[in-house]
């Protein structure tokens, strides 16, 4: 499999009480979603679904979330929309091995949108690993914290 | 398991005492019988706190040698007198109840104004011998350093090894879901002290090897990066926010670079940066993971995680010549290195059928042995002399707690710092 991302810009690093917030920068891109396209994404019922599950240790798209990622990648496409892309892992294992694992859910559901035309300066992507999964889940229910979530900026 | 305990240890924990006269070496082979038998009075304390020290010098020598594993810690009610000096010592007492050593003393008044001055002495009771008496004079604020610094004399006077009893760890303690901080304590979970408090998740911290600074990670700008806290200045420097993820530091050996993880828009990827913030580049570049980076003390190969195989699993590689290999290769993934300061065991998390516990593997041969039972133990590190480890343990549904567990794999002991969830710690040097 070949490398999607380009090489990194190392020159982004932002030095502590200059204001650069690199979340804030990004935001301020200009391309938050005008009140009709905001009226859309709220009305549409394929839209609002924004969670993509995955199952324990796997990072392969099921088949039935192939509907959501193409109406979000169509949106997306449309109103040259702004995404973060936030990945999740259960608790079990190292809080630093399941910040990785929540990244690569977020870049699987990336390389996904990608796949259908949206273009990489759209997308963002951030894990926030196990740090915010239940500590206390057992079986089955660990795995609504094995997900991707799709947030729109502006909304 | 006494058969790997008998095979690492013959091994990694050949010691030597050096009590009285020459040098005789020790093998352990494993099992309690391989354990020092030694007997610790009570002292006769002479002086009175203010504050009722909760614990008194005997018991806090009695846990920090339990703690390493390699004492036998001998019940004392049974003998007939205790001895307050060398002079005193009923050496049939003390045979009876096969002592093969044994530690006294006095706590006496200092000359200042809240001091104090504690008299004790290292007995061999084999060789009827002193093998040491020393006096150390402090604050009675000091009194439990005091008593760490008698553990040390021992423990390295009859192991070779210097002691820990005297370091720092620092953990995270959550509180709640929006309030997090980054404690600092003795080895034991006593005197601690919050350094950072955050609403959002702190992970990962990592205490320099000069002893001078912690890197830890804090998602106070809604997504990792890593913080460098300087524990002499006080100040704090952002060493790393670059676009996506930066997490995992660990530091070089001389304290002057770190690895750390970024992602930017794909996955985890290890980079080496000065401790500055300076010079970055990226050590390695694959489409898998890469994180969890550890440095070999060597300066020259860096031990990490990747799930380039399917899962995760430990390999290293050599930051000069790029040459990669893989080193584990038991149970379902392996997370989370840490190597011994010899360079010849590695640490690690071992997880096999949905448990997670501490493992050892002899990194000579790559013999492999379980430590702990799980289920769900996390980031373990070697105390700075390599003989415990700290860890974070997990029953099903209940909070984590901080622990330690022996090498030898006999002493599992907690670390009490209070009820709440207690994980991510680290162990600072040893400092003289």
């Amino acid at each position: 499999m070949g490398l999607n991302a380009p090489f990194p810009e190392l020159e982004s690093n932002t030095a502590e009480g200059s204001g650069a917030d690199l979340s804030g920068s990004e935001a301020d891109s200009g391309l938050g979603l005008d009140s009709e396209e905001l009226a859309k994404l709220k009305a549409s019922e394929v839209l609002s679904e924004r969670s993509i599950y995955f199952d324990f240790d796997s990072f392969a798209i099921k088949a039935e979330y192939e509907n959501v990622i193409s109406a979000h990648a169509s949106f997306i496409t449309e109103t040259n929309a702004k995404v973060v892309l936030y990945g999740n892992a259960s608790y079990e294992g190292s809080h630093e091995y399941n910040l990785s694992l929540g990244q690569k859910r977020a870049v699987a559901v990336r390389d996904a949108l990608i796949s259908l035309g949206v273009s990489d300066a759209n997308i963002e992507t951030v894990s926030f690993g196990e740090e915010y999964a239940n500590q206390e889940c057992t079986g089955s229910a660990c795995g609504q914290d094995r997900r991707t979530d799709i947030s729109y900026e502006g909304e | 398991m006494n058969a790997y305990i008998k095979f690492f240890l013959t091994i990694f924990l050949t010691f030597q005492i050096h009590a009285a006269t020459g040098i005789e070496t020790i093998e352990i082979l494993g099992g309690r019988a391989s354990q020092i038998p030694i007997a610790i009075t009570p002292f006769d304390e002479q002086v009175q706190f203010k504050q009722l020290q909760a614990q008194k010098i005997n018991q806090i020598l009695a846990n920090d040698l339990i703690r390493s594993g390699l004492f036998d810690i001998l019940n004392t009610d049974g003998v007939a007198s205790i001895p307050r000096a060398v002079d005193e010592v009923n050496y049939s007492n003390w045979s009876a109840i096969q002592a093969q050593f044994l530690i006294l003393g006095q706590v006496l008044p200092g000359t200042g104004n809240d001091t104090l001055e504690v008299k004790w002495s290292l007995v061999d009771i084999f060789k009827q011998k002193t093998v040491m008496t020393r006096i150390l004079k402090g604050k009675s604020s000091q009194y439990r350093a005091i008593a760490h610094k008698i553990s040390d004399l021992v423990y390295e006077e009859l192991t070779g090894t210097k002691g820990v009893f005297h370091t720092k760890i620092a953990f995270v303690k959550k509180k709640t879901q929006d309030s997090y901080a980054l404690y600092v304590s003795d080895y034991d979970g006593f005197n601690q002290k919050a350094i950072v408090k955050s609403q959002k998740p702190i992970i990962s911290p990592r205490w320099s090897p000069d002893g001078k600074k912690i890197a830890y990670v804090s998602f106070e700008k809604q997504k990792p990066v890593i913080y460098i806290q300087d524990l002499v200045s006080g100040k704090r420097i952002l060493l790393a926010n670059f676009k996506g993820n930066n997490s995992a530091p660990a530091w070089s050996p001389d304290s002057q670079k770190l690895a750390i993880v970024l992602t930017y828009s794909s996955n985890s990827q290890i980079y080496l940066i000065n401790h500055d913030g300076s010079d970055i580049k990226q050590l390695m570049r694959t489409y898998a993971i890469n994180t969890e980076p550890t440095w070999a003390p060597n300066g020259e190969e860096i031990y990490f995680v990747s799930d380039r195989g399917g899962s995760g699993q430990i390999y290293k590689i050599n930051i000069n010549t790029n040459e990669t290999k893989r080193v584990t290769f038991e149970g379902n993934n392996n997370l989370s290195p840490s190597i011994s300061a010899d360079g010849k065991l590695l640490l690690f998390i071992s997880q096999k059928d949905r448990k997670y516990r501490v493992a050892l593997q002899n990194l000579l041969n790559n013999q492999y042995l379980t430590l702990t039972d799980g289920p769900h133990d996390e980031s373990p590190l070697f105390s700075p002399n390599g003989h415990m480890v700290l860890f974070t343990y997990k029953d099903y549904g209940k909070t984590s707690k901080i622990g330690t567990v022996s090498i030898n794999g006999l002493t599992k002991t907690p670390i009490n710092v209070g009820s709440e969830t207690i994980m991510e710690s680290t162990w600072g040097p040893i400092t003289d």
